[in-house]
């Protein structure tokens, strides 16, 4: 088809067809428009809302006095809080960079060498229906007398040094997320022409090398991708601290989050940890998604 | 039955230009083929007489009726695409059945039609079969009987065959002619696949770069080609750019004399052409004819020659010759070609029929320009802007 | 000798290869066996019976004791998935099939919620349920919660199941004379089945087990079995019933997951969270 140019108007055009066009776009939003309200409702609305009560006193946003406004609680979050968000990102972080480790040549076996892939999905779904349960599980295994006991004797350590410590609790973490870990990394690999890697070995790359300077940077984008969701993910959950972590691991900003909005009323508080949760997560989807899902659409 | 006719549809997709003002009259009962390259538009036009595609302008009649605007469900057309697209998760029958339902027809009316129209594709009994467990040109007959069982007022088909291989293409693509001789349906067919539209259609438009570049018989397209994409694009040419320097002989004799490439060649006058113009000529390799030394008193034109190559193709033989520094081709048949295989050295080529078009003749054939003309005269009622 | 030194290095070569592969396959089991490792230490710990119980007990405990609570899981798990799909089916369909400006923002405003920590999204959400909805004693506050929450999950398996579904089946439909809702209900639904399967799927394991959103917006008559588990391990400790109910929880769970492998295999959750 070769292109050319023409001066519009053409004279002759139905003018029925831009109309058309337009009628077509507006069903196609007024079919998008229950998502749309129903996201704007309990999910926009509800955001905005939090940013809103942030900037007021403790629970005066709803006396009938009217809410009284300070930046106090962005201030307590700065004097008092930091530790708690330093705690959550460590935690996140950690889990993060377990996955890493452990989903990355995983990934790698599994989309390369192994013929019983869907076994293994299927059993890779057990961590998604939750953390509550690794946690919980988790915390029979660590337990005196529980099953890993023998394990602990052998080594001679106390039983309650790991149970009640960021090391269990990192490690619970990366359970969880360790399915979309490999979920990323893996969807990437299958996009690699396997041909590329006999091409580098024909070439006389040995396979560390072949990984590095092949592999590596043709996967990147769905290794960070996968990363930024998985790290994501952890700032949120509170379980794996709850259950498994010490004094210090229960700090994360997720559970002292509950604590003083629901237990305690603060809402001022609460929702401004909710909002320094919500930056956090903004900025982590917002470079995940430039790196990974834009594709599903277009 | 129905007449088609499409006036000045034009398509176009951002800046880039589909299909340019095409004008076609499709009478009853005839299958006209759009013939051209892929990119050509065809495909594009057919999808807006379907109403798959709005133009950006024009109009598009149904004997007396202007479908333009309605959305193909309401158009009454029978589509066959160029995969068969049977619905995966019905069987045979019930897609066959799938037009008379949403229709609402009633059930045992649906019944008797679908057997006849398995009958009348000669798959009986397969009715209950889902379309995977059917072979590419039985789920393409499937999907004729398909759109047949809505009794549709036009049949359109797009690259039908073109999925298939090469034995089925030849078997099928007579089925269709006489499925829609026997339903006498008006048709218009899409293809690429010149033997293809040769031999089902009754007319043929071959489109370039979005336009019809000529509109005729398989023999008008094929003896008169009226531009040099046309001449070109229709079985192998030898082209040749000239000069026309004068007339010799008078009434039936009478040619017009081209210098053309270092050759000086004799054609068939047009009036559109005098002598000073610049011309194009074509012969096609199948008309010329290896003479005997000394001989080529009854043809136009006689050029000697040196054989660069022969190739033997089984049932032909092509010749390449070097005549006056330029390579001709001569397709040789009959007991001939095998007597050339070991020749080489000088030869001596006849030919009388050659095409000549002027230099200027591209898109704006006066054929295409003047149907056009006529179309859009006969529009009925003086509706038409 | 010289065949003889081929030979034993071959076999160097063959042993090399065959431990690298058995390494591969090691480490795929080991990590398999981490991931589950913490479902059988609850299964194993949900026979045993401290204070005279057995196993049986624990498990008719679950249908028993706690069946409420798996009851308004199931229950919940139903109704927000139903809303899902209803409002995913046409959403998807049109972003999808229909062009309009601003679609990838769009989507990505849609699918926002697999990113916002269910902390955030439970603060917000019973704040405003509580100041503006007045829905806080009302079970639909949480099914609605249950629903943006897991909407991406149904859109985007729809999302590729629609993109994988050449045009042309609609357009042969429409064609023949069908019009647009026969065209989706007799044809590209029952062909994008297995996308839909896969959203229903999906979004019902991640309902099923959630107890981090439903802590915050729950009714206070409603208690979900996840968020009973949650509230025992907290506060009464470690017992082999409150196990036997998250094993029950997982295996439902798990045989959802069997069930959609067997039926459509798992090249529909492509784009999902399972690979």
């Amino acid at each position: 088809m070769t292109g050319q140019p023409l001066s519009l108007p053409i004279p002759g055009v139905a003018p029925g067809t831009a109309r058309r066009e337009r009628r077509r776009a507006l069903t196609g939003l007024a079919m998008l428009l229950p998502a749309i309200v129903v996201s704007l409702l309990f999910l926009y609305y509800p955001l905005v809302f939090i940013v809103q009560m942030s900037f007021t006193l403790a629970n005066t946003f709803l006396s009938p006095a009217g809410p009284t406004a300070t930046l106090e609680n962005y201030g307590a979050m700065l004097s008092r809080y930091l530790p708690n968000l330093g705690v959550t990102i460590q935690l996140a972080g950690l889990a993060t960079l377990v996955d890493l480790l452990f989903g990355i040549p995983f990934a790698y076996i599994l989309v390369r060498k192994v013929r019983y892939r869907d076994i293994v999905r299927a059993f890779m779904v057990f961590p998604m229906f939750g953390a509550l349960y690794i946690a919980f599980g988790m915390r029979f295994i660590l337990l005196p007398g529980g099953p890993a006991t023998p394990l602990f004797e052998l080594f001679n350590i106390p039983n309650t040094a790991v149970l009640y410590s960021l090391p269990s609790v990192v490690f619970a973490m990366s359970i969880f997320t360790f399915p979309f870990m490999v979920m990323n990394v893996g969807t990437a690999l299958s996009n690699v022409d396997p041909t590329l890697e006999e091409a580098a070995a024909c070439l006389g790359a040995r396979p560390w090398q072949t990984f590095v300077r092949i592999l590596l940077p043709l996967t990147r984008a769905g290794i960070v991708a996968g990363a930024l969701m998985v790290f994501g993910w952890s700032l949120g959950t509170f379980a794996e601290p709850l259950l498994l972590g010490s004094v210090n691991e229960q700090k994360t900003l997720a559970w002292t989050l509950y604590l003083k909005g629901v237990v305690q009323t603060d809402y001022g508080l609460a929702t401004t940890m909710g909002v320094v949760l919500l930056a956090f997560a903004f900025v982590v989807t917002y470079f995940s998604l430039r790196y990974s899902r834009g594709a599903l659409i277009e | 039955m129905s007449t088609v006719r499409l006036v000045g549809i034009t398509k176009h997709y951002g800046a880039t230009v589909a299909v340019q003002d095409f004008n076609l009259q499709v009478a009853d009962g005839e299958l006209v083929t759009l013939l051209g390259p892929s990119g050509c538009g065809k495909t594009t036009t057919l999808r807006t007489v379907a109403g798959l595609v709005e133009p950006s302008a024009g109009r598009i009649w149904f004997d007396d009726q202007d479908v333009t605007d309605l959305p193909p469900r309401k158009r009454n057309i029978g589509f066959v695409f160029q995969t068969p697209a049977l619905f995966p998760h019905l069987s045979v029958a019930n897609n066959i059945a799938f037009g008379l339902s949403v229709k609402g027809a009633k059930k045992d009316a649906i019944g008797a039609r679908v057997d006849e129209m398995l009958t009348m594709v000669g798959l009986a009994g397969y009715g209950s079969r889902l379309p995977a467990q059917l072979s590419g040109g039985q789920q393409q007959r499937v999907s004729l009987a398909r759109v047949l069982a809505t009794d549709p007022r036009v049949l359109l088909f797009d690259e039908p065959l073109s999925a298939l291989d090469r034995n089925l293409r030849d078997t099928l693509k007579y089925s269709i002619l006489d499925l829609q001789r026997r339903t006498r349906k008006t048709a218009i067919y899409v293809t690429h696949d010149q033997s293809e539209a040769f031999a089902i259609s009754d007319r043929i438009v071959v489109m370039n770069a979005g336009r019809a570049e000529q509109i005729g018989t398989q023999t008008d397209i094929y003896l008169h080609p009226q531009t040099p994409f046309v001449a070109e694009f229709i079985g192998a040419n030898n082209g040749l750019t000239g000069t026309v320097t004068g007339t010799d002989g008078a009434g039936d004799e009478a040619r017009m004399v081209v210098a053309a490439d270092g050759l000086t060649l004799r054609a068939r006058p047009r009036p559109d052409v005098r002598a000073g113009d610049q011309v194009l000529v074509y012969l096609r390799p199948e008309n010329l004819v290896v003479l005997p030394d000394g001989d080529g008193a009854e043809y136009d034109n006689v050029v000697d020659g040196t054989i660069d190559r022969v190739i033997f193709e089984g049932p032909t033989a092509q010749l390449r010759v070097d005549v006056a520094g330029r390579e001709l081709r001569a397709d040789i048949s009959g007991s001939q070609r095998l007597t050339l295989i070991q020749r080489q050295g000088k030869v001596r080529l006849g030919f009388n029929d050659l095409t000549m078009i002027p230099a200027g003749a591209a898109l704006t054939s006066a054929g295409s320009e003047s149907a056009s003309a006529a179309i859009a005269n006969a529009a009925p009622g003086g509706t038409e802007p | 000798m010289a065949p003889a030194f081929e030979r034993e290095r071959r076999s160097v070569r063959i042993t090399r290869r065959c431990l690298g592969g058995l390494a591969s396959h090691a480490d795929i089991w080991f990590c398999l066996f981490v991931c589950v490792v913490p479902f059988l230490a609850l299964r194993v710990y949900s026979f045993t019976g401290p204070g005279g119980t057995s196993a049986i007990e624990n498990f008719q405990y679950v249908v028993g004791s706690v069946g409420e609570n798996l009851f308004w899981s199931i229950r919940i798990a139903f109704l927000s998935l139903a809303i899902d799909l209803a409002i995913a089916l046409p959403a998807a369909y049109a972003i999808v099939r229909y062009p309009f400006p601003g679609k990838r923002f769009l989507y990505s405003a849609l699918a926002l919620p697999l990113y916002v920590p269910g902390a955030v999204i439970g603060i917000s959400l019973v704040l405003t349920f509580n100041f503006t909805y007045h829905l806080t004693t009302s079970v639909w506050g949480l099914v609605l919660a249950m629903t943006v929450g897991t909407f991406p999950l149904m859109l985007t398996p729809l999302i590729v199941a629609l993109k994988d579904l050449p045009p042309v089946f609609e357009e042969a439909a429409e064609c023949l004379g069908a019009s647009r809702w026969q065209t989706f209900w007799r044809i590209v639904f029952p062909l994008i089945g297995p996308g839909v399967s896969a959203g229903l799927m999906l979004s019902f394991i991640i309902v099923f087990n959630e107890y981090l959103v439903t802590l915050f917006v729950h009714p206070p008559e409603v208690t979900t079995a996840p968020l009973r588990i949650f509230n025992l391990v907290r506060t009464a400790g470690l017992l082999p019933t409150t196990a036997a109910l998250a094993v029950t929880m997982q295996l439902i769970s798990f045989a959802a997951v069997l069930l959609f492998f067997r039926v459509f295999g798992t090249r529909y959750l492509k784009g999902t969270y399972l690979i």
